[in-house]
């Protein structure tokens, strides 16, 4: 315990020296939720850009990256912008990464002009935050990125009549009104629209709706854990599975981290996502390799971790674009256009939005050695963008 | 909850108005070392401030009527998204603001003092936090409004009395809050004092026998509930503006459970005691924070458990009759 107190002592000083350190060491303020319930995938950022480091190690040119890190908690608006003018102002951050929700990146959005720092946001996915500043690019995916693929498959596989049911908020809401205008345009039907109040825990009363609706197929999101199990262990209970009703959802129903809690259940849900962790390809083996070797685990690797790798690549090609020199223009310009093989496949910074292009996969939940994983299918939607944003 | 404003029956006063005077310097020192010293972290400086608006607006519900409230945040949040909606509409000082933050605040205190303050004991909190939910299910709801979950953004004040911007480095927004922090403190500490403020404390010890003497109970706990709800309002615009972002945060749960923490934590029914208590948890918050992101929670966990320990009727107790001895060993 002593020892303990002592290195945290230790961290707190090398906090307040850290103004003495030399020139050549470029820092980067990373936001992220490294505690509470979302602190999993606070710690997946540190995992990727960890595994970043550990690949191509720390050093761009002769300037040496630094990051720093800050607990972003929850949503939680003026505590993120008080973090991020930390690190701007005390810390003398170069680079801003990370932030989990949307409303946080919001209120850091309007210190970036002003302090001339590019924030790379490795997760919320709200589709106009990009607009926010033109210092901002995006490594996560957003709600309509995953959600137009999903109503194009459903359509595809000969679903006519949808039932959607979201959690009522934000992302829940953008996941519907992609869906409903994606299928529709198609030429389906969505015959009934719920939305479920979050921590909800008992599904039954929606499940028998969806029922009286007459729906083929149901498409959900909900946020990951407790409800997840919920819900389709109510589909499954009221006979929704046995009557052939079909299941569909983006990936954040059922992440990896999730999988094993839901159980057997899930077996043949389908979904769209960027990136399942079972996504076969060398540069996918290559990034859980060097997790694994930096003492993670396989089993802890979310979209977040990914997204913080490919965050880190962004980063360091800005270093590189402006050679260690605070130019934020400069380095966005860099990076737009930016292509490179991820763990998930290959991507592109989109020049126009900022935004990351990516394919978008189906996948089902299959039992690969008795563990549950996303099986990629073969429909893969190549270089997908943000629909919300542009057309193309 | 009793027992604590007893052995603190105000004393004559030599000169008016010398509380007011040491109470406004007090501050303006502390917020002067604050400024001076620490130029960095005015961000985290200035939500401190907006956040101990709410708990002093707290300690007048609870540590001066003993109103028990899980429940809070709604004056302050209500506030903020209507300075928030405001600004985001067309209007832009930061007076007009703060004025329309102080409306909507009162307004929320008195219609939930309405109805809170009708019941005691358990039903009392209960009805707290469903008025508290209610407010959080409707800014969530309201999304053409309030953003919902995605945060109503795009607040971006003009400049105090048309001179001072607000700035990245929050010069502008921390001094602003610290003025408002002394003039809404000063005023506060007049009003405990008066009549008015005395009742409100003979109601928390024994409403029944308040009540005896002709009182009139209900209508005080209501008026004092919108008095609170002017001071949280002035903490939810001032945040708003400073912030630029108003979130779900603002009017949830968690936000009135930590600052009745905060108020236990420095002692309910002193203004002091409400100042301190967001004082010491919000910085030992931020220090552990920051020196360990990971793991910080469990060491404030241990703060509070030692805190409740020791000085179960906040640290402010422990100071006060510390003075008290101090004074007593000096006249004898």
């Amino acid at each position: 315990m002593i020892r303990r107190t002592n290195s945290i002592l230790a961290v707190a000083l090398l906090g307040l020296m850290t103004d003495t350190a030399s020139a050549d060491v470029i820092k980067v303020g990373v936001i992220g939720t490294m505690s509470g319930p979302y602190a999993l995938f606070g710690a997946n950022y540190k995992m990727g850009i960890d595994a970043y480091i550990a690949e191509h190690g720390n050093k761009v040119g002769n300037h040496t990256v630094e990051f720093i890190y800050k607990d972003e908690e929850g949503p939680n608006p003026a505590k993120s912008k008080a973090l991020a003018q930390e690190l701007i102002v005390k810390d003398k951050v170069q680079y801003l990464a990370g932030i989990y929700f949307t409303p946080n990146a919001m209120a850091v959005a309007p210190l970036l002009e002003e302090s001339k720092t590019p924030l790379v946001v490795l997760n919320a996915a709200t589709s106009s935050i990009v607009e926010k500043s033109p210092y901002i690019v995006r490594t996560s995916f957003t709600m309509w990125q995953n959600t137009v693929p999903a109503a194009n498959i459903a359509f595809k596989n000969g679903s006519k009549k949808v039932a959607i049911a979201v959690s009522d908020y934000g992302p829940g809401i953008d996941a519907e009104a992609a869906f409903k205008k994606t299928f529709e345009t198609d030429g389906g039907a969505v015959v009934e629209a719920i939305r479920i109040p979050l921590n909800t825990t008992d599904f039954s009363p929606i499940m028998q709706r969806i029922k009286s609706s007459g729906a083929d197929t149901i498409f959900t999101f909900l946020p990951s854990g407790p409800p997840t199990l919920g819900f389709i262990k109510a589909y499954v209970d009221n006979g929704l599975k046995a009557d052939g009703v079909k299941l569909m959802s983006t990936g954040d129903v059922v992440t990896e981290i999730d999988l094993p809690g839901i159980g057997d259940s899930a077996l043949g849900m389908l979904s769209t996502y960027h990136y399942a962790v079972s996504h076969d390809s060398p540069e996918n083996k290559a990034f859980l390799a060097s997790i694994v070797k930096n003492g993670g685990k396989v089993e802890d690797v979310a979209m977040t971790g990914v997204a913080a790798y490919d965050g880190a690549r962004v980063i360091f090609k800005m270093i590189e674009a402006t050679n260690g020199q605070r130019d934020p223009e400069k380095a966005v310009a860099a990076v737009k256009g930016m292509k490179w093989v991820s763990p998930r496949g290959p991507v592109s910074i989109d020049p126009d939005t900022r935004h990351i292009r990516q394919n978008v996969y189906l996948r089902t939940v299959t039992k690969v050695d008795g563990k549950l994983i996303n099986k990629e299918s073969d429909t893969v939607f190549l270089d997908q963008p943000d629909w919300a944003l542009s057309k193309k | 909850m009793t027992g604590i404003a007893t052995n603190d029956v105000p004393a004559r006063r030599r000169l008016p108005l010398l509380q007011e005077a040491g109470s406004a310097l007090a501050i303006a020192v502390i917020g002067a070392i604050g400024y001076y010293l620490f130029p960095d972290d005015l961000a985290f400086l200035t939500r401190l401030i907006g956040i101990s608006f709410l708990v002093l607006s707290l300690d007048l519900v609870t540590g001066y009527c003993g109103i028990a409230t899980l429940g809070h945040a709604a004056q302050f949040g209500v506030a903020a998204y209507a300075a928030g909606i405001a600004c985001v509409r067309g209007v832009t000082d930061p007076l007009a603001l703060l004025a329309i933050g102080i409306f909507a605040g009162t307004l929320m205190g008195l219609i939930s003092g309405a109805l809170i303050a009708r019941f005691r004991g358990l039903p009392q909190l209960v009805l707290s936090i469903a008025v508290g939910q209610l407010v959080a299910a409707l800014a969530n709801k309201l999304q053409w409004l309030t953003g919902g979950s995605d945060g109503l953004s795009g607040i971006t004040p003009g400049k105090v009395f048309g001179i001072y911007n607000f700035d990245m480095y929050s010069r502008t927004a921390y001094l602003f809050s610290l003025a408002i922090l002394i003039i809404v403190f000063v005023a506060l500490t007049r009003f405990v004092r008066s009549p008015f403020g005395l009742m409100c404390r003979a109601i928390k010890d024994d409403d029944l026998r308040a009540k005896m003497i002709g009182v009139a109970v209900y209508p005080r706990l209501v008026l004092m509930y919108g008095v609170s709800g002017a001071v949280a309002g002035v903490g939810g615009a001032l945040t708003a503006m400073s912030t630029g972002v108003v979130g779900l945060d603002g009017v949830a749960f968690e936000r009135s459970a930590e600052v009745l923490v905060m108020l236990v934590l420095g002692g309910a029914g002193h203004l002091w005691g409400a100042l301190a208590g967001t004082i010491i948890f919000m910085i030992f918050e931020h220090i552990v924070a920051a020196a360990n992101p990971f793991h910080w929670m469990t060491l404030v966990g241990l703060l509070l458990i030692l805190i409740v320990v020791f000085a179960p009727k906040g640290l402010i107790e422990p100071a006060l009759s510390l003075a008290r001895r101090l004074t007593k060993g000096r006249a004898s």
